[in-house]
């Protein structure tokens, strides 16, 4: 079972590079250049996945945690903490290249504006999470309280978003998800999927590796108390 | 009914503890005057006039003076073990932590009370012209912002970074509380009608509800051993 995790993992990382090769050929040397912004708007390939790839690890979080707080499932835990790093990986990554470009698009490197801010808040959700994790004496109560943080900022990024929405936007306006249909010409919305499907696969491959990686330290810590089902049962029984 | 008095039981307990040692209100208290103090060096009045920033001011020495207040819900009866006891007593959990909302609700309406007037004594600002439309943001801001602390408090208190660690849990979560306070205090203190603090109403309201129902459920989790 491991190794088929492993198996998936490698298979999934190399789909993930290779298109992370192909990203780059279409960023620097197929797509046209945007008249308005020019050279610069091609960070927009790496952006915008990796905000996707953000906010969809943050709904795997928040669902992973809700079925561990219910079933008590260590492999629902896992998986929270396998796409929490991810998450905050890609997070970081949107946090870094989003200034870059705002300070040649609009002439500064950060503005309070929708997007941004609601990217800033998750990532420091997830560090909360890890927080919390970390400094709890028994690991599984701080596995619990993660679950929590996990959930309640989930169920606060909605609200969030609202808010900071009614507060002031000048980010640009979605040009994918648009009720009137995508206005990206062909070619930057060809670029924009690879980019899309690149960073999808890396971080399923980042997943399943350390979805593995915390399966193998269960195991490890299993084995150590040498008590048989010991220490399993320790996280299922509270 | 049972549950009202269960709730009310674990209210009373708060309550009561805080009459009698006053430990709570009297830090909170002296912080908002103390914030009051510096606020007033730190605004060049010749700069900006006081009266347009009061009501980010007075939101953020809330927030300030209420994590002050909230790190210490858990703290008194972890200490000596007393939490077993109250864990021990046939309270539902979420009764518990309803509760335990409620009593710091109340804790944090005395000092918010306490603000405005710090405010109103040192930067001679009014109550604006709809006092009952401003009650009610700061009723439901505050309601929202204690939910949400509460739950947290009750995480970070069994920790071991205890009472640091609950600014990083429960700030990024507090925007909406912000700017919905913020901005429907800061129309009504400008004397707008309350039809333009409307929607903020709602939202702040949503949040309250919101934030008071995901942590009755989630609690139990907190403070399961």
């Amino acid at each position: 079972m491991s190794g088929k995790v492993r198996w998936f993992g490698v298979v999934l990382g190399l789909l993930g590079l290779a298109a992370v090769l192909v990203l780059h050929w279409q960023v620097f040397f197929w797509v046209s250049t945007e008249r308005t912004m020019g050279v610069v708007q091609r960070i927009f390939y790496i952006h915008v996945p990796a905000a996707w790839v953000g906010f969809m690890a943050f709904g795997i979080v928040a669902v992973c945690s809700a079925v561990y707080l219910w079933l008590k499932d260590e492999r629902a835990d896992m998986a929270a903490v396998a796409a929490a790093e991810g998450g905050m990986l890609f997070t970081a990554i949107v946090l870094l290249t989003g200034p870059l470009w705002a300070k040649v698009a609009w002439g500064i490197w950060w503005e309070w504006d929708l997007r941004l801010t609601l990217t800033l808040l998750l990532f420091f959700i997830y560090l909360g999470y890890f927080l919390v994790r970390r400094s709890t004496e028994n690991l599984e109560k701080g596995k619990r309280f993660a679950a929590v943080v996990g959930i309640v900022g989930a169920l606060d990024i909605p609200l969030i978003h609202l808010s900071v929405k009614w507060f002031r936007s000048i980010h640009p306006e979605p040009v994918v998800m648009n009720p009137d249909g995508p206005t990206l010409p062909g070619d930057m919305l060809a670029t924009l999927f690879t980019g899309l499907a690149a960073f999808t696969f890396l971080f399923f491959s980042f997943f399943l590796f350390r979805y593995g990686l915390e399966r193998t330290r269960h195991a490890l810590a299993h084995r150590r108390t040498g008590r048989g089902g010991e220490a399993l049962s320790e996280g299922m029984a509270s | 009914m049972d549950y009202l008095r269960q709730v009310v039981a674990i209210v009373w307990k708060d309550v009561a503890i805080e009459l009698r040692t006053r430990e709570r209100v009297a830090s909170m208290g002296a912080f908002t005057i103390l914030v009051g103090i510096l606020f007033n060096f730190a605004i060049d009045p010749t700069v900006v006039d006081p009266a347009e920033i009061a009501s980010g001011l007075i939101w953020m020495t809330i927030i300030f003076g209420g994590m002050l207040g909230l790190g210490r819900t858990f703290q008194l009866e972890e200490e000596d073990g007393a939490f077993e006891g109250v864990l021990l007593s046939p309270i539902p959990r979420d009764a518990l932590y309803l509760g335990k909302v409620a009593s710091n609700f109340i804790l944090l309406m005395v000092v918010t009370a306490l603000v405005f007037g710090v405010f109103a004594l040192f930067f001679s600002l009014g109550l604006g012209e709809h006092p009952l439309a401003l009650a009610l943001v700061v009723l439901l801001g505050v309601l929202g912002f204690v939910a949400v602390g509460t739950l947290f408090a009750a995480i970070s208190a069994r920790t071991s970074m205890g009472d640091t660690l609950l600014p990083v849990l429960v700030f990024p979560l507090l925007i909406p509380v912000i700017i919905f306070g913020v901005t429907a205090t800061s129309s009504l203190f400008r004397g707008l009608p309350v039809s333009e603090v409307d929607g903020n109403i709602r939202m702040l309201g949503a949040f309250a509800l919101g934030a008071l129902a995901a942590g009755a459920v989630l609690f139990r989790h907190v403070v399961e051993d």
